[in-house]
């Protein structure tokens, strides 16, 4: 336990006493709220009728849509990236000084994951500071709800990074390896756009991201679809489903559950095997 | 049994290259032991083994009485280790590198205070336990990670290459922290060096070449074993004088620098003998007791070459050396 606590708490520590880090860290979600938020409400805007559309669709705001999205890439981007923190242990040496304590390697690599789960949802509830410039309401039982589902999504995707980061010696080739995952898998998660009339194939590769339901989830907590018309909620992408069968949000906590628990076992498991 | 550590047939295979073939040692509670050999002779692999980084291909080797395969955990426990490369976290400070130190070791919550007071009043860093890392020297990071090899109270410590890449006044001052420990904490201590200077102080020495031993003995006695004085000798023509020497006195000749080095039983008297008679001009000669390096230099016939510091060393300095 002490092992855990400790292996976080270093992890934890060093995230906010980079400043640097953490003001950079806004950089990206600003640019693509800004930027590519407000270029795409035009574009989209007019794809759905402009100034003449009628009804429900004219409510279609696309930086409100983005937003979800935005903290879940945030989150995505934090988790991942934390575990280049192995990566640069092992390059400046500092990896020996663990792996040659009496810790067990198990609780090192849960300690880990913890710390980059935590400094995913410090990141991902930093994007809150966005709400009052995109028109989106924040309660504070949207936030209570919101912080669970940030650190499992955070928990999950940690441990793909450690996963990833055990295999590999250099941490340009951790940088490299986590580029080319990390665009397909955000473009094919709907954080940036509405998921609808996609080819067969797509379909299938959204289905297969759990990305898609850790971004359903944000979008289903800060944009609560269900008081929405129909209509808008289709033109969103809010009706994720499967065979027919629209997801619901305890089964999408299920199913991130569950690939954390698969991903953080293969992770510990490949810990296990490292070698100082 | 009954030696803090006790290595038998321990061997390192790299794929096809055997980078340690066959080590056999025992070291004594309380002494001062040391690794000496050129780059590349299987130091830092031997040291590795024994502190349970890397597997042994072959052979076996325990600390404090545990196996270092079977009892991974139980060594880890008993050791503390100083690497030839820093392992320290720069971005924190000193009292968090040794506070961090104190939790993967199981240092009592109440204990760890006293204790890190303790280990930096030995290195003399009580007044930089606030500063952060990056901003120490490279003397001041090696003491520090002394400091830090020692909070769990290690009844072994490995140091590998504790002073490469200083300068001799920070090694001196290392040394005398080394040497304060083990008055002070009576603990064991199991180092590398490929210093001749630094191997002298060990209690034993063990002298490691292309992956074996080759001489193990307390520094007098290697030196005794070589047997009389050395005899250095510049002359204007050394490849002549070489041959002359050898068929006049009939002794083995080794060409080092501008010098020719070879051993006589008696020194004095042979000096007095040979410069009378010698006919090649001489233009320098010199009598001396031998040292570990001509223990080395007999033993192999060839030098450790202390002075040459190879690119390898040259990149830990910079990495040890502030930023
Ligand atoms: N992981 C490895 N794979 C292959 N060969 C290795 C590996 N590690 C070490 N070696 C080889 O084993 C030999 C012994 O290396 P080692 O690091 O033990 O030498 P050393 O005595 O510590 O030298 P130095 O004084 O330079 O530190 C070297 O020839 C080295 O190239
Ligand atoms: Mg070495």
């Amino acid at each position: 336990m002490e092992a855990i606590y400790a292996i976080w708490q270093r992890d934890v520590l060093k995230f906010f006493r980079d400043k640097a880090r953490l003001i950079g860290s806004f950089a990206m979600p600003f640019m693509f709220l800004i930027l590519f938020g407000s270029g795409m409400s035009g574009a989209i805007g007019s794809m759905m009728g402009g100034e003449a559309a009628s009804g429900p669709l004219s409510d279609f705001n696309f930086v409100e849509f983005m937003f979800p999205g935005i903290i879940g890439m945030t989150v995505f981007n934090t988790a991942i990236f934390s575990a280049l923190s192995v990566v640069q242990d092992r390059e400046f040496g500092y990896l020996r000084e663990i792996l040659v304590s009496p810790m067990s390697r198990t609780s090192i690599a849960i300690g880990k994951v913890l710390g980059g789960s935590t400094v995913a949802l410090f990141q991902g509830l930093m994007m809150l500071v966005f709400v009052p410039f995109i028109g989106v309401t924040i309660t504070i039982p949207i936030i209570l709800k919101l912080i669970p589902v940030m650190f499992l999504v955070a928990f999950a995707i940690s441990s793909i990074g450690l996963l990833i980061a055990t295999s590999l010696k250099t941490s340009q080739g951790f940088q490299m390896v986590i580029q080319v995952l990390i665009f397909p898998m955000l473009f094919l998660s709907g954080a940036l756009f509405p998921l609808s009339g996609m080819p067969a194939w797509m379909d299938f590769l959204v289905k297969i991201n759990p990305l898609t339901y850790s971004v359903d989830m944000f979008k289903k907590i800060i944009l609560q679809p269900e008081q929405m018309e129909p209509a808008l909620r289709e033109a969103m992408g809010l009706n994720l489903s499967i065979f027919n069968h629209v997801i619901t949000f305890s089964e999408e906590i299920l199913v991130v559950a569950v690939l954390s628990i698969i991903f953080v076992l293969f992770a510990t498991i490949r810990f296990n095997r490292a070698e100082a | 049994m009954g030696h803090i550590v006790e290595v038998s047939g321990l061997k390192k295979r790299y794929k096809k290259f055997e980078a340690v073939t066959g080590v056999d040692l025992q070291v004594e509670e309380g002494e001062i032991f040391g690794f000496l050999g050129p780059n590349g002779a299987g130091k830092s692999t031997t040291i590795n083994m024994l502190s349970t980084i890397i597997k042994p291909s072959e052979g076996k080797a325990s600390i404090n009485g545990y196996d270092i395969v079977e009892e991974k955990n139980k060594v880890r426990a008993s050791i503390g280790l100083i690497f030839q490369e820093s392992t320290l976290d720069e971005k924190l400070t000193a009292n968090e590198n040794l506070l961090l130190h104190c939790k993967f070791y199981g240092v009592a919550k109440d204990k760890r205070k006293e204790r890190i007071q303790e280990v930096l009043e030995i290195v003399d860093l009580t007044d930089k336990r606030a500063n952060i890392v990056e901003t120490f020297s490279g003397g001041m990071k090696r003491r520090l990670e002394i400091a830090r090899g020692l909070l769990h109270y290690p009844r072994v410590l490995f140091l590998d290459e504790p002073t490469v890449g200083l300068d001799p006044q920070t090694r001196n001052h290392i040394w005398e922290y080394i040497l304060r420990l083990k008055k002070k904490a009576g603990i064991t201590i199991f180092l590398t060096t490929h210093y001749m200077d630094e191997a002298e102080i060990c209690d034993r020495v063990a002298v490691m070449d292309q992956g074996k031993l080759i001489a193990l003995d307390t520094p007098d006695q290697l030196k005794t074993n070589v047997g009389g004085d050395i005899i250095e000798v510049e002359t204007e023509n050394n490849q002549a004088a070489e041959a002359l020497l050898e068929e006049m006195y009939s002794v083995e000749v080794t060409a080092a620098g501008q010098a020719l080095t070879f051993q006589v039983d008696k020194g004095s008297e042979f000096l007095v003998k040979f410069v009378k008679e010698f006919d090649i001009p001489i233009c320098t000669v010199n009598l001396r007791r031998p040292t570990l390096n001509d223990v080395f230099l007999t033993l192999t016939g060839r030098e450790i070459r202390e002075e040459t510091v190879s690119g390898k060393d040259k990149m830990k300095h910079l990495k040890r050396g502030p930023h």
